[in-house]
């Protein structure tokens, strides 16, 4: 079958989801022009491209393209593909081309924002009507593209708002990993995990704020933890692991209490004054860099702010208290790439990214004790959903009671906030809906 | 380098290694984390020659408290992902004695790992550094390196150690 906008309209009720929305090929394939065609999606952030010809890769949807400092320290988004007969220019995750691209088949060169400089043995040109000069043959650049503290996003749609507009109120959160820093600044340090999802990309970004299922679905690893921890002496030296692991058993009530914030576009947040990583230990020499840039009022209220999960729908997740970001990555219906990534406070001491490389580890690793839990309850979704039995997932949890405060809705840390969020975002981009 | 440290028969070491192989293969934790001193770590890497596990992230690096915690949560009857038998066949080959020093033989060899889980089977390959220590007649591993060929690739689960 194919979807008309009335097609696509039934899939999605204020508290139902049809099951083809995680199943069907022909909903992904839409998904891909329509969502991941015109939202802004996070393409990397500038500190991984320092020099001139630094660049690095990503895909948006199907989309190869190309993120590169020119010789101006501009960074632009790029298009990987070549003017001539289209392979990609570079295919490395990151790298730097020096003063230009060079295809690697026919040997065409390109500056470093875009433009088409040289085509070999140009004789044969001559009265064809090819114009060297002609934009069609350069790189092209991505429609919009625009940074938010370091970070990169585009947007294949001419007619997105701007960034800021965008981001909204969930930006905050953009801005309290950065300020964490003393300096204000974050960079990429500690490398790029890659885990392969046998799933629908949007099943992990449903569990993100989905507060129902980490006493369930980590209960083993809080267990094992726990029970370790209790037959240390109690002198033992403290272990970042006792802080990190433990609080994934929260109670109902301890995540109802920490809130569901939503945003335009699709855009959430859980926690705020409090979350999950509210009572880390806070380093003494990292605390004295805080005050000494910020002062006490300014550095209490950075490090206060403390969200769990914050989602930019549809591609970026951050944990601004732990300064990791994760990364959606859609292949197929039913596979995605997880990334993760972790930043370094600037001016903060060594044991901040260590610890961020610490929960990335034991959280988010292929071979840790908490992600692979999380993805088997979506690789069961996404076979449970085959079944013609009932063709609805329901997100009925407090519908109707979101509270509304103009630029954003409230409600508490249990509820399906999240998804109603998502999905109003998903029909503003698949059928035009307002957002 | 030690002038009193005899030279260890390679056959020992290679049936050491058999032996935490083995352990692995079944696997069984409660005893494989008995072959490792109590200072002992397991690192796999992320990327190709990393040299910091604490600066970069690796996929897996578990001190004994870490080792502790994962032999609880292997048999957890709540561990979703332990839903589904673990079975490997490891094979180590091409094992040499790299140094010698007053406590610690550094060992290399290269392994490919057969692991089925959740109804699939997945080939790993790479190469081990083991650096052991004498203890009663025996070895104990105080670090074992995991390096995948494919580490800095996109993987999967990697459910159990390897």
């Amino acid at each position: 079958m194919s979807y008309n906008d009335t097609d696509i309209a039934a899939l999605i009720t204020p508290t139902m989801i049809h099951r083809r929305v995680y199943t069907d090929p022909l909903v992904f394939d839409l998904e891909m022009q329509r969502i991941w065609g015109k939202a802004w999606i996070f393409i990397g952030h500038e500190s991984q491209v320092p020099k001139p010809g630094d660049y690095t890769t990503q895909t948006i949807g199907r989309t190869p393209v190309v993120m590169v400092r020119d010789k101006q320290n501009d960074v632009h988004v790029l298009y990987n593909r070549c003017g001539h007969k289209g392979a990609k220019l570079v295919d490395k995750s990151c790298g730097t081309v020096g003063g230009g691209f060079r295809c690697c088949y026919h040997g065409w060169t390109y500056r470093l924002d875009g433009k088409l400089l040289g085509v070999p043995h140009m004789a044969g040109y001559e009265g064809t009507g090819f114009d060297k000069e002609d934009p069609q043959y350069s790189m092209q650049r991505l429609e919009r593209y625009d940074t938010h503290r370091g970070f990169v996003f585009a947007s294949m749609d001419a007619d997105a708002p701007d960034l800021r507009t965008w981001l909204g109120g969930a930006g905050d959160v953009l801005d309290n990993l950065c300020d964490r820093s003393p300096e204000g600044e974050v960079e990429v340090a500690g490398g790029i995990l890659r885990y392969e999802h046998d799933c629908n990309w949007k099943m992990f970004l449903e569990n993100l704020n989905d507060t129902m299922h980490p006493m369930i679905v980590h209960r083993s690893v809080v267990d094992a933890a726990n029970s370790y921890m209790a037959t240390l002496p109690a002198n033992s030296p403290r272990r970042d692991e006792a802080e990190i692991i433990p609080p994934f058993g929260a109670s109902y009530e301890n995540f109802e209490a920490t809130g569901i914030t939503g945003f335009r576009y699709g855009h959430h947040y859980d926690g705020g004054k409090s979350s999950i990583h509210a009572d880390y230990t806070v380093d003494p020499d990292y605390e004295a860099v805080m005050l000494k840039a910020y002062g006490k009022d300014r550095t209490q209220e950075i490090l206060t702010f403390n969200t769990h999960n914050t989602l930019y729908y549809p591609s970026l997740t951050i944990k601004s208290a732990v300064q990791n970001i994760r990364i959606v990555r859609p292949l197929a219906v039913d596979k995605c790439v997880v990334e993760s990534w972790s930043f370094r406070l600037k001016g903060a001491p060594d044991s901040m990214l260590q610890r961020t490389i610490l929960y990335s580890r034991l959280i988010n690793s292929n071979g840790s004790m908490v992600g692979p839990d999380d993805l088997t309850a979506y690789f069961r979704m996404q076979q449970g959903l085959q079944s013609q039995a009932n063709d609805w997932v329901e997100m009925h949890r407090n519908y109707g009671s979101d509270e509304d405060h103009g630029d954003r809705l409230t409600n508490v840390g249990t509820s399906d906030l999240d998804m109603r969020s998502q999905y109003a975002a998903w029909r503003h981009y698949m059928l035009g809906e307002a957002a | 380098m030690s002038t009193d440290t005899k030279k260890p028969d390679i056959r020992d070491i290679e049936t050491f290694l058999y032996d935490e192989a083995s352990l692995l293969d079944r696997p069984d934790l409660d005893k494989w984390i008995e072959m490792y001193t109590d200072d002992g770590t397991y690192w796999m890497p992320a990327i190709e020659d990393q040299e910091d596990p604490l600066n970069h992230i690796s996929i897996y690096y578990d001190d004994r408290v870490l080792m502790e915690i994962r032999r609880r949560n292997f048999v957890h009857p709540r561990a979703a992902s332990k839903d589904y038998k673990v079975r490997c066949s490891h094979i180590i080959s091409n094992v040499r004695i790299e140094s010698i020093t007053d406590d610690e033989l550094l060992v290399t060899s290269n392994f490919q790992c057969v692991m089925y889980y959740n109804n699939k089977q997945t080939l790993y390959a790479g190469k081990y550094t083991h650096k052991l220590v004498a203890v009663n007649g025996g070895f104990k591993i105080r670090h074992k390196r995991v390096d995948l060929i494919n580490c800095d690739g996109v993987l999967g689960t990697i459910i159990i150690y390897i």
